[in-house]
């Protein structure tokens, strides 16, 4: 009943920076046909009268703090848990790359 | 002890009687020595736990006022920060992750002089009901050690059956404290979102996400919720209130109380799910409940809407972890390389499946048709509970249609996901519910009983379940392979 297909499986893939084998993409696209097909039951609700945001209602303003400054984590306690570090800062790949 | 309570515990250590060294030694040796078989815990801190023991009976010594918790050892799912020790949410990507700070629960314990013993298995980033999507350990059900603890909160849950440790804490996303909880016949209570702060918890579902207390019986339930349940300016969607007073009379009666009971919505239970929630109900009844016949038909579309939703919600919570500022960073010649490598070798299967679920249901082409309607769906399952509430005071359902399974039994996602059908809708109206041990099957399998009330009435629901308790023998049942001493 959608156009939900292997393709859109490899597409999401991709999206979500995740790299499937051959079987893995079959089997995602397996469960997940069956998770999509089951979720369109909510096709028969009928919440034309609904705002879709009228769950938040709970929430106040009061909620939030004021804009002052706080301490937060140091740079050598967030560096900590860094893969790479180098001088005090995340290392990673070259992202400029040479021009020819 | 190991049959104690922590309030128990609690007095025992204030009235001199036991030590916090002795209590402390004692539950890391039952650990050490059951939980090979059980496997719920990831990390247990042996030493630190003892220090702080030490540090708690000096500090008795020397006539210092003793916290809310002082004595009681407690167990910590791996999804919620302890300061300087790993927090994996079990899965390999978090190998190496050491928490920056304390989450803010972990905090209050230690404020409150609890010892925290180490952390416990759960589902891979608590996506999952039974345990089974850890990438790190199995953990098996001390009622059955064939089969699962259920999920995704099981190690949390297995540790208290198996009497490791009195109390701990687990995460009820949609249902992940109160399912294990009832697959291994302990208490797991679900507060009403916002009650406990989720600062420091590794974010599933934002929306839905609760840290809850699992223990022996709701008296313990409400020892710590008495110290959890408080405002946190951290968590701008912690509830404004002070922390309440859990006060438990034996006398206290539920005469006149109406009890919903949404018969049309249990059709189809099996026989014996159906009988320990008729014996269950039956207590109610002899306490002076009413029962109310009510209609939760919205409750069809809870596991569609809840799919939705969270997978949406964790799609983009996991949308952080890209190898490059914090856990295991795979190889890589670009970025783009490294995002994808790292993710793809450190989430497990159920992970990517929602990954992908959850972007699919918010891309532009579907998210009318799936995001945008289930928060819609969401509203009108808020309105029906907030209806029936209006007839009744609490609600009474099972907490699982199905006992605990042996491992490997439920292969499907979706199979997997129908089996929350009861504990769902309390997540997505934000309610508090409780799951109290209600019966066995003829397997010597738990069931629980599910008591689900209104916004903000958290206490009334865990006097509830200590009223059901009092009347029945199940909670203090203790699994027979671990209802001995440690040698």
């Amino acid at each position: 009943m959608s156009d939900f297909n292997r393709e859109t499986v490899s597409t999401l893939a991709r999206l979500c920076r995740l790299d499937l084998s051959e079987e893995e993409e079959r089997l995602c696209f397996d469960e997940m046909t069956r998770v999509v097909d089951y979720v369109h039951l909510l096709d028969e609700v009928d919440v034309s009268d609904i705002s879709p945001y009228s769950h938040f209602i709970e929430q106040s303003i009061d909620s939030l703090r004021e804009d002052e400054i706080k301490e937060t984590l140091t740079r050598e306690e967030f560096l900590a848990n860094a893969p790479d570090v180098v001088g005090g800062m995340i290392r990673v790949p070259s992202v400029m790359k040479q021009e020819n | 002890m190991y049959q104690l309570r922590a309030v128990d515990l609690h007095k025992k250590f204030l009235s001199g009687e036991l030590s916090a060294v002795e209590i402390t030694s004692y539950f890391l040796k039952r650990i050490d020595t059951f939980d090979p078989q059980v496997g719920s815990f990831l990390e247990v801190f042996h030493e630190k736990a003892l220090a702080r023991a030490k540090q708690l009976d000096e500090k008795k010594a020397r006539g210092e006022k003793l916290g809310r918790l002082a004595g009681v050892p407690v167990g910590i799912k791996d999804n919620i920060h302890v300061k300087g020790e790993l927090t994996t949410c079990a899965s390999k990507f978090l190998t190496n992750y050491k928490a920056p700070f304390d989450a803010t629960v972990t905090k209050l314990i230690e404020k409150e002089d609890g010892i925290v013993l180490g952390k416990l298995n759960m589902d891979e980033f608590a996506m999952g009901s039974s345990t089974e999507n850890s990438a790190l350990k199995k953990t098996r059900n001390p009622w059955n050690l064939e089969c699962v603890p259920g999920g995704s909160s099981g190690g949390s849950t297995a540790a208290v059956a198996a009497r490791l440790c009195p109390l701990s804490l687990g995460t009820d996303t949609g249902g992940s404290v109160r399912q294990p909880a009832s697959f291994c016949g302990v208490v797991g209570f679900k507060p009403t979102y916002g009650r406990v702060s989720r600062f420091g918890l590794v974010a599933f579902g934002s929306s839905l996400d609760q840290i809850g207390p699992i223990a022996t019986c709701s008296e313990d339930i409400g020892m710590i919720m008495e110290v959890l349940g408080a405002h946190d300016r951290h968590d701008a969607t912690s509830l404004p209130d002070a922390a309440q007073d859990y006060h438990f009379d034996p006398s206290h009666s539920l005469e006149g109380k109406k009890l919903g009971v949404p018969y049309k919505f249990l059709e189809g239970l099996n026989p014996e799910a159906e009988k320990c929630y008729k014996d269950s109900l039956k207590v109610m009844q002899d306490l002076g409940c009413e029962l109310v016949d009510i209609d939760l038909s919205i409750l069809k579309y809870a596991i569609s809407t809840y799919y939705i939703l969270a997978t949406a919600e964790a799609s983009t919570n996991l949308a952080r972890f890209d190898g490059i500022r914090y856990g295991v960073r795979a190889e890589g010649d670009s970025l783009e390389e490294i995002y994808t490598h790292s993710r793809t070798q450190g989430f497990g299967h159920e992970v990517k499946m929602r990954i992908l679920l959850g972007t699919y249901v918010l891309s532009s082409s579907t998210q009318d048709a799936f995001y945008k309607k289930a928060m819609k769906v969401r509203a009108k399952i808020i309105e029906q509970f907030d209806h029936v509430f209006q007839s009744c005071d609490l609600i009474a359902t099972p907490v699982s249609p199905i006992a605990c399974f042996p491992a490997g039994a439920i292969q499907d996602p979706l199979e997997m996901y129908l089996q929350d059908i009861y504990t769902i809708g309390v997540n997505l109206a934000k309610l508090p519910a409780i799951s109290s041990p209600s019966g066995f099957n003829d397997d010597g399998k738990p069931y629980g009983f599910q008591i689900i009330g209104p916004r903000r009435t958290d206490v009334q629901v865990c006097q509830a379940a200590f009223a059901h308790e009092r009347m029945t023998p199940f909670a203090k049942k203790i699994p027979p392979q671990f209802d001995k001493e440690a040698v």
